[in-house]
């Protein structure tokens, strides 16, 4: 659970959800501050969906309690609840124009005719879609459909909006601007948000905090730079971007220095950086990113830290070169970046792998 | 290829294997023109001799039998009774329909399993089941009738629009049901979200949303009502009915010229609504269907919708049931009213049993008939490439929108003359069959085809097989579910049905549905029930070895009812 600076506007606590035997929601508690936009992100089945439905009121927790701005909504159906979901589907009214989706809701509160004309040009004018109000929505592309139903849900400014892997139906190209979009809608707003999306790129690019689920668990909430430079487990630090993990053992420890001597799996001693405490004689592992390994050609000396290894292959994209170096019996995924002397770089050839010192300890 | 040298040597053989390139070139459409042979001679020839009795008098071509219909009143009562009944059923049966489709839907969990049964009716039990549980009921010496001292006579248009309603609500459901199905839940949840109550969600997404398919269901019910005989016969008493009047003019009056009149006045708003139904909404869907699947679970409803949902569905499923068990229980009964003692002897009559026996007979020559020939024509609609492939697939579902009385009608003025003539025989009864229902397998066959990629075929090709072998070897076995689903769906379907076997049994050969006919009409309520509750039993043990094998091998069949 994080402690939250700003004012709290969602506080989940200890969800449960069963669906007959199966539990989905295995005890989820979180405090999502105002103006945030949070995304949940987890491989498919982790319960993800099913917590965002929950607080939009369209799934009842089996046990828990959903607070919204203070006030405890579980009994409440979703059209008495603050909040607005935007589905992966869009869910636009297939028989009504533009305007009349986005002023629905508009007309459900009773707001008279003038008011609501006003608002729907205010949201076209929003998501950029001004003059679209009399079309049908069968002759929008996926993108402008998406910021209908954005502009929908926004219509009466929520206390959190909900989007459900919104971006899932827009081919590439689209989905990094309608990202970039939404991100900057949401910050003009300060509207507090839940994304869910099973894209941790996505997810790392537009957050303030991520929730990595897991099997209906959280695995750790934090800033993208939380989840990706100090990931709390192995899943986490597995599940965005590669991964190689080395098995290490605590030889010494300077604790003046805050230092550790490490001896490895490919049989090299390494110096690290300790962020955390660690014990002599402990067993840990380390988190090593393709892109934080330095490889040079074998001849230069070594330096600390450095590993003797074979270039198994070694594919040249310009600006970065993806190798993959075995040393001793473990194979390493390492990125090049910005890659110099490419050319002295060809399989076979014998390289210096120089695992930095500030990688993250993972408890074993 | 053959040189000029060969010519000289070879020339019938090669004379032969031009012959055979060409059959098996265009072996499709060999077959196709073939069926289509048949599906005229049995299908099309029939209508068009009532179209053409119904316009040749003794001195010639003439329109005064029409005259004669539109003139008398007792003709334009008819045709008004069965158009007003047609509108009121529809209504009902739309309204209720939509109800327990909801319900089914997005109702508590409870509520959902009856509703399953419910929907299951259609296909088990024959209208006219209902038509006998309400004389059982409320008869002259109905339970009801004798308990409470009621003098409501059950007899006239009340009796035949109760036991129409009760006979296809649970086939309205089941088709508002898939389209409901169909809706995108997220449409309605969003609706929700928005603020909106169940009934503005109701009145502004989901039935604006549902229109095509509720438009389709109406007209379907439209038609199977103005169609259907037994119920109006057994119930109608003095009111008039176009359908059993067809009957009385043929039967009663042997006035072939009025009966077929009466049979082109009905044959023809199901003809405009066949066409309407398959050709104009095809295809015109308002539902979306996108992103991951939504378990669609049970809403909270509010009472003000809950509590009128959950009374018409009660109250539907209750009457459905209690037919039912009312139909069991007089079954059991001697002389229903007068001696109401429980005996055995209503199974064990002799000739209703032979007639039983009979209609197994029949139903089961005309299901392998019939299955065989469907699935055919609907490998010759899907792969078929050539002039008429439209029209032929039109040809073969229509037996659907023909009423059957007229098809009964038909085949008696066709087939009752040499060179073919076949009353009196067990083909004619069965061919009726084939033809009316062919609809079944042809659907059957083509949803199965569309399941198979043609690259299956292709690969075979490839391979080096002929047209023959790759039918033979690849599609035939990989259509025989198909074929099995098609069989038992026709099966089940013919040996209920009454409408047209009801003018072409004769004496000493009879068929199980016209003999509850003939029971219920004539009073014996405990042989009619009996020979029902048989009916019901063989029918409900095919359906469930179509449930097995449509499950087992994922084979789809055509949901209607046809009677």
């Amino acid at each position: 659970m994080e402690k939250a600076q700003k004012p709290v506007m969602l506080v989940l606590k200890d969800i449960h959800k069963f669906y007959g035997e199966n539990e989905v929601l295995k005890g989820v508690s979180l405090e999502i501050p105002k103006g945030q936009l949070v995304t949940f992100v987890g491989p498919s089945g982790c319960g993800k969906t099913t917590l965002l439905r929950i607080v939009g009121g369209f799934t009842d927790a089996t046990t828990g309690d959903i607070i919204l701005d203070g006030r405890r909504v579980n009994d409440l159906p979703p059209n008495m609840r603050d909040t607005r979901i935007c589905f992966q589907n869009y869910a636009l009214f297939p028989h009504m124009t533009v305007s009349d989706n986005i002023a629905y809701g508009l007309k459900i509160a009773k707001w008279n005719k003038e008011r609501i004309r006003t608002r729907v040009d205010e949201l076209l004018k929003l998501v950029e879609l001004s003059g679209f109000g009399d079309r049908m929505i069968d002759r929008l592309s996926g993108g402008q459909q998406q910021r209908v139903a954005l502009a929908r849900a926004l219509a009466i400014e929520p206390k959190v909006l909900l989007l459900d892997e919104p971006l899932s139906n827009l081919d590439a190209n689209l989905r990094l601007t309608m990202r970039e979009e939404i991100r900057k809608l949401q910050e003009r707003l300060q509207l507090t948000t839940v994304f869910v999306t099973h894209d941790q790129f996505e997810a790392m690019a537009i957050s303030d905090r991520l929730v990595v689920l897991k099997n209906g668990l959280i695995e750790q909430v934090g800033t993208p730079i939380e989840i990706y430079d100090r990931p709390a487990n192995e899943f986490v630090a597995g599940f965005v971007g590669y991964v190689n993990f080395l098995k290490a053992k605590v030889e010494n420890v300077d604790r003046e220095k805050r230092t550790a001597r490490m001896s490895t799996e490919i049989v090299c001693s390494l110096e690290i950086n300790m962020a955390q405490d660690v014990q002599t004689g402990e067993e840990v592992l380390l988190v090593v990113r393709p892109e934080s390994v330095n490889l040079s050609i074998s001849g230069n000396g070594c330096r600390p830290n450095c590993c003797k290894g074979v270039l198994k292959s070694y594919m040249y994209a310009g600006s970065i070169a993806k190798c993959t170096v075995e040393i001793g019996d473990k194979k390493m995924i390492i990125d090049q970046y910005n890659p110099r002397e490419a050319e002295r770089f060809h399989p076979g050839a014998e390289v210096d792998v120089e695992i930095p010192r500030n990688v993250h300890i993972l408890k074993r | 290829m053959a040189t000029a040298g060969d010519m000289t040597h070879t020339g019938s053989s090669t004379a032969i294997a031009g012959v055979k390139d060409f059959f098996n070139k265009n072996l499709v459409k060999i077959l196709a023109f073939s069926l289509f042979l048949l599906l005229a001679l049995f299908l099309l020839y029939p209508i068009v001799a009532v179209l053409l009795k119904s316009l040749k008098g003794p001195e010639g071509w003439t329109l005064k039998y029409y005259t004669v219909f539109f003139t008398k009143s007792y003709y334009f009562q008819s045709l008004y009774n069965t158009l007003i009944l047609g509108l009121i059923n529809t209504f009902i049966c739309l309204v209720f329909g939509f109800c327990l489709a909801y319900m089914a839907t997005r109702g508590p969990w409870w509520l959902r399993k009856p509703l399953k049964i419910v929907s299951l009716i259609p296909l088990v039990a024959p209208p006219y089941l209902f038509a006998l549980s309400l004389i059982i009921l409320f008869g002259r010496n109905g339970f009801c009738t004798k308990l409470f001292g009621m003098d409501w006579e059950i007899y006239g248009f009340d009796g035949v629009a109760i036991s129409q309603c009760l006979a296809f609500i649970p086939l309205a459901f089941m088709m508002i049901e898939n389209t409901l199905q169909s809706l995108n839940p997220n449409l309605e949840e969003s609706a929700y979200d928005m603020g909106a109550s169940e009934a503005t969600i109701i009145r502004t997404i989901t039935i604006p949303l549902l229109t095509p398919g509720l438009l389709k269901a109406a007209l379907l019910i439209f038609v199977m009502t103005i169609a259907e005989f037994g119920n109006a016969a057994i119930l109608g008493g003095r009111t008039p009915f176009l359908a059993p009047d067809t009957y009385t003019m043929i039967t009663g009056e042997s006035d072939f010229e009025m009966g077929s009149v009466l049979s082109v006045v009905l044959i023809a708003p199901c003809i405009i609504i066949f066409f309407i139904h398959n050709y104009l909404l095809e295809g015109k869907k308002f539902t979306t269907i996108g992103g991951k699947p939504v378990a669609s679970e049970p809403r909270r409803i509010t009472p003000a919708i809950m509590v009128p949902f959950t009374l018409v569905t009660l109250i539907s499923c209750g009457a459905i049931a209690l037919s039912f068990l009312v139909v069991l229980l007089a079954s059991f009964v001697n002389i229903l009213g007068v001696d109401n003692s429980l005996v055995l002897t209503n199974y064990f009559d002799f000739t209703t049993n032979y007639a039983i026996y009979n209609s197994i007979r029949v139903s089961f020559i005309a299901a392998l008939i019939g299955a065989a020939i469907g699935v055919l024509l609907a490998y010759v609609i899907v792969r078929g490439n050539f002039f008429g492939r439209t029209f032929l697939e039109m040809v073969s579902l229509s037996g659907f929108a023909l009423p059957g009385t007229v098809l009964g009608i038909g085949y008696l003025l066709a087939f009752s003359a040499p060179p073919l003539k076949l009353t009196g025989t067990l083909m004619i009864l069965a061919l009726n069959c084939v033809f009316r229902f062919i609809a079944v397998g042809v659907e059957a066959g083509i949803s199965k085809l569309h399941q198979i990629n043609i690259e299956i075929e292709e690969a075979s090709a490839d391979l080096g097989a002929s047209f023959l072998t790759t039918f033979w070897r690849i599609v035939l076995p990989i259509m025989f579910p198909a074929f099995v689903a098609g069989f038992i769906y026709t099966f089940m379907t013919a040996i209920v049905s009454l409408s047209a076997v009801v003018f072409l049994v004769s004496p000493g050969f009879d068929l199980a549905a016209v003999k509850i006919f003939d029971a219920a009409v004539y009073g014996e309520i405990g042989i009619a029930s009996a020979v029902t509750v048989k009916l019901v039993l063989i029918v409900m043990l095919c359906m469930a070895t179509l449930h097995y094998i449509t499950k087992k091998t994922q084979t789809g069949v055509a949901q209607k009812g046809v009677f």
